[in-house]
């Protein structure tokens, strides 16, 4: 003991000569060791030692989560019990051997920062850890959840608060980047203390992620999402409510297709309970996207092979993309397949043809007759056009195996659509024509560009039969033997399609440069996941998470006398609102919104009697209208929303009209569309009790 | 309506797209609008467009107008104009029967799929009224279609120019009726990334690959 307080003082007299600031932290602790000292008591001076180490800390770094751990620190002594002080003996002595080890090394100056940020760190990992294992979602929790006929607004609300709390972020690397309790710290990167306390809480923070990527918990969150069965997270949806309807409002609010990939990624994030571990959940998603596309598997709740529908979210539509590039990469490779055997077939029949002397075998190679009585391999012929005929050759026209165009969502078409704005360039269609005039020619030896207009642009060929008839038009189920004329617009001099027909090779489709190359397009969506704004993200997941919830309440609540006019009002509130860009300002009044349809489901008495009271208030207060009709003013009356872009007098008036209704709706006493939840004068405990179980970001 | 060239600031950014079968006349029909010119003008590749400034109700209004080929093999190249249009012109044949009988086959259903606005601005445009002698559409056949289908209708001529301006003013006009579009009119003012094409000799001659 002695021995040990001799060395600490020794310690403190050399940092003393240091650096100003660390010397006058060591003076503090030197005089208030020497008074402890002085009083000879022992157990008061080990306990003494804790609220003197932790005092340089609490001056630079105060946050809640400091506040935290300091409290959980002082707890103990004051219990009194005799294990609990013992412990803390324990850990005062093993962090300062550690020291002890820093100074054989050398640099004395880093003895007082290490043995501080060890406690430091000791607290912050149990912290952490023991929140884990208590908050994180599982598969478990997650299907018992689908029992309720619609997802927990509790969810719904998580995502609102990520939505915010995103909007302040740079970026979502910046999210996991920032633990809570250190980023006051960081802001002081010239002091080496902060600046040695910030390594020592990334090395920290790469081991905790990790953690989690493996977690178990994780890993099966991870595969029943992306199980092809797609059974996980299902819920039983109405199937004799008309398909439209169900269908119709995602897209009205711009959000995805119910139990899609993307509504089913909401109702997990929706459960974590901070934001970062959110962020930490989308990157493994985004690594799982990575392997899928490498391996060129489907995504499950994504459509295979359709082209993005631009009225889904940007999410949806990027997922939509994703699948349907796999579906091309995998025709492709048929069809280059199919082309290869072909011609290695076609070598074969040569040879067959010069050792028998026999004619070539026409099956499955097919081939055209040239004038010259020459035969010619058609490649990437697909299916015969009709009746039509070469016009020069009189052999069948094949149409060809052809490219298809760009895979566009609707971020790049808006780029696509201001570059040709800007430049001029309208260099997209040449390249598919080119590509057509190509394919046509590889299957067609001996064609002629008035064959290919034939079948390309119909409208653009006159048949000679009818050509005292302008009018006439190609009918592709009517033979065509006779030649006739091509348009007198395609005949102009200087035409273009000309030009590129004598520019063109006969190449078939397969083997052409890509007009569209799905591996870039790939790559690109999955960059722009891992820079993807939390807002944007976390947007998106609630609007579609929002449409889900409606989707499924609409059926149950239709067909119900005295909730049927408030859903549907409430319904035609988020579709304005969801049409609105500024949807940061809007999530607290849907998620308010959408407890009220929760409400109406899950207590209807109590629904019921909400109802009520604001039709007997509306009474008393004598307003002329019923609380109905004023709903349906400010529901229905889309063009008075939507006007508040323009002005914005009518803006502030339309929200407190609104506002205010709803308050004298529900409760005199709170707002509906204030910007916090109303915490008093909530007529139901348990209602004011889930709110404030669920705002606290911890 | 009065007309403007070059860079100029503006009070609303509009959108308009011009579809319909192909050789129906819409490139001519732009032409004639934007230029008071007509022309015999190749078939249109993939897309074009032109850009027209006018004044209308005190307003200056800058209008993209964008015109698509009509042939079956571009109509996924295209499908990618009418996300965010404000107007939509359908345009048809009066002596080609074909033409019309597509507008509800095939252009009304590629609006349903492929337009991202649920208040944008229809407008029916039955051309060649020139060719009046070889007519097989009426004129009552084309307001029915437009009052079935909710949208407004015109009959116009191209090489004559016949009806040309107030196809375009009565969309535009409606446009500006319609406070969202509005809304989105003077967004798109905002960004001003536009800048006009530069003129060119030849208007149907276009620089590609």
């Amino acid at each position: 003991m002695e021995e040990e307080q001799q060395t600490f003082v020794s310690k403190a007299r050399t940092a003393f000569h240091s650096a100003a600031a660390k010397a006058e932290r060591v003076l503090l602790d030197f005089k208030s060791d020497r008074e402890d000292h002085d009083k000879q008591s022992s157990p008061n001076t080990f306990t003494g030692q804790q609220p003197e180490a932790e005092s340089p800390h609490t001056d630079e770094n105060d946050s809640k989560l400091h506040s935290e751990s300091k409290h959980i620190k002082w707890r103990p002594p004051h219990l009194g019990i005799k294990q609990d002080w013992q412990d803390k003996i324990k850990n005062i002595r093993r962090g300062r051997k550690e020291v002890e080890d820093t100074d054989k090394v050398g640099d004395a100056s880093m003895a007082i920062p290490f043995y501080d940020d060890n406690l430091y760190l000791l607290n912050v990992k149990n912290d952490l850890e023991a929140k884990a294992s208590e908050a994180m979602p599982s598969v478990e929790g997650l299907t018992a959840a689908t029992k309720d006929p619609i997802p927990p607004s509790s969810v719904l609300k998580q995502l609102a608060i990520a939505v915010e709390a995103g909007s302040k972020a740079k970026s979502m690397k910046d999210v996991i980047a920032s633990p809570g309790g250190s980023s006051p710290a960081r802001e002081r990167a010239g002091l080496s203390l902060s600046a040695v306390k910030a390594l020592v809480l990334r090395e920290k923070e790469d081991k905790l992620t990790s953690e989690f990527t493996s977690n178990e918990k994780v890993v099966q969150l991870i595969n029943s999402l992306f199980d092809p069965e797609g059974d996980f997270l299902r819920r039983k949806i109405d199937s004799n409510l008309e398909e439209t309807a169900m269908t119709s409002l995602p897209r009205d609010i711009h959000g995805a297709p119910p139990e899609s990939l993307v509504v089913k990624l909401a109702e997990i994030l929706g459960n974590y309970k901070t934001l970062r571990k959110m962020a930490l959940f989308w990157c493994r998603v985004v690594a799982e996207l990575r392997k899928l596309w490498f391996e060129e598997q489907y995504l499950p709740g994504v459509p295979q092979d359709e082209i993005p529908d631009l009225k889904s979210c940007l999410l949806y539509q990027q997922f939509q993309v994703i699948n349907c590039c796999i579906s091309r990469k995998r025709f492709r490779i048929i069809a280059t397949e199919s082309l290869d055997s072909m011609m290695m077939q076609a070598n074969s029949d040569i040879k067959e043809s010069t050792d028998c002397s026999a004619e070539a075998s026409a099956s499955p190679v097919l081939y055209a007759r040239l004038n010259s009585g020459e035969l010619v391999l058609r490649l990437g012929a697909d299916h015969p056009a009709g009746d039509m005929t070469l016009l020069e050759t009189g052999e069948p026209v094949y149409s060809p195996i052809t490219q298809e165009g760009p895979l566009l969502t609707e971020d790049l078409i808006r780029e696509t659509e201001e570059f040709v704005l800007r430049t001029g360039s309208v260099g997209a269609g040449c390249s598919q024509l080119l590509s057509d005039m190509q394919a046509f020619k590889a299957a067609n030896p001996g064609c002629i560009l008035e064959d290919f207009v034939r079948w390309h642009s119909p409208p653009d060929w006159t048949d000679n039969e009818a050509s005292t008839e302008d009018s006439d038009v190609f009918d592709s189920g009517e033979p065509l033997s006779a030649r006739g004329q091509l348009s007198r617009r395609m005949q102009k001099e200087g035409n273009l399609w000309r030009e590129l027909w004598e520019t063109s090779k006969p190449v078939p489709a397969v083997k052409q440069a890509p007009l569209f190359d799905e591996d870039l397009a790939v790559e690109g969506i999955l960059n722009a996941f891992e820079e993807m704004h939390p807002s944007d993200l976390f947007g998106q997941l609630f609007v579609s998470l929002l449409g889900l919830g409606f989707g499924i309440a609409e059926p149950m609540l239709s067909g119900n006398s005295d909730f049927s006019k408030l859903f549907y009002d409430c319904k035609e509130y988020i579709i304005t609102a969801c049409q609105n860009n500024k949807l940061n300002e809007k999530v607290d009044g849907l998620v308010q919104v959408y407890e009220t349809v929760e409400k109406m489901l899950l207590n209807p008495e109590e629904a019921l009697k909400m109802i009520k009271q604001t039709e007997e208030s509306t009474t008393v207060t004598g307003e002329p209208r019923s609380p109905f009709k004023r709903l349906s003013l400010i529901f229905g009356g889309k063009d008075k929303l939507l006007r508040k872009s323009v002005s914005k007098d009518q803006t502030n008036d339309e929200e407190k009209s609104g506002r205010q209704s709803f308050s004298s709706f529900f409760d005199s006493k709170s707002s509906l569309f204030g910007k916090k939840p109303p915490k008093s004068g909530s007529p139901s405990p348990s209602e004011k009790s889930s709110i404030d179980t669920g705002w606290p970001v911890v | 309506m009065d007309s403007s060239s070059g860079h100029q600031e503006f009070d609303y950014l509009f959108k308009l797209l011009m579809i319909g079968d192909s050789g129906v006349g819409k490139s001519s029909l732009l032409l004639s609008f934007t230029s008071d010119a007509f022309e015999d003008l190749s078939p249109t590749i993939g897309v074009d467009f032109k850009v027209k400034y006018v004044m209308m109700g005190g307003k200056k209004l800058k209008l993209a107008i964008w015109d698509t080929a009509g042939q079956e093999r571009f109509r996924t190249l295209t499908s990618s104009y009418y996300r965010g249009a404000q107007g939509i012109i359908m345009v048809y044949d009066v002596t080609r029967r074909d033409t019309f009988t597509n507008l509800s086959e095939i252009w009304a259903k590629e609006i349903d799929l492929y337009s991202t606005n649920q208040d944008c601005i229809k407008m029916l445009v039955g051309n060649k009224l020139d060719k009046d002698g070889d007519r097989v559409v009426t004129k009552k056949e084309g307001i029915d279609f437009a009052r079935e289908y909710g949208c407004l209708f015109i009959e116009c001529s191209a090489k004559t120019r016949v009806n040309v301006q107030q196809c375009f003013e009565e969309l535009v006009l409606k446009i500006l009726d319609t406070p969202s579009l509005i809304a989105e009119g003077s967004k798109g003012v905002k960004k001003n990334i536009f800048k006009d094409r530069p003129p060119q000799s030849d208007a149907s001659a276009s620089s590609c690959c």
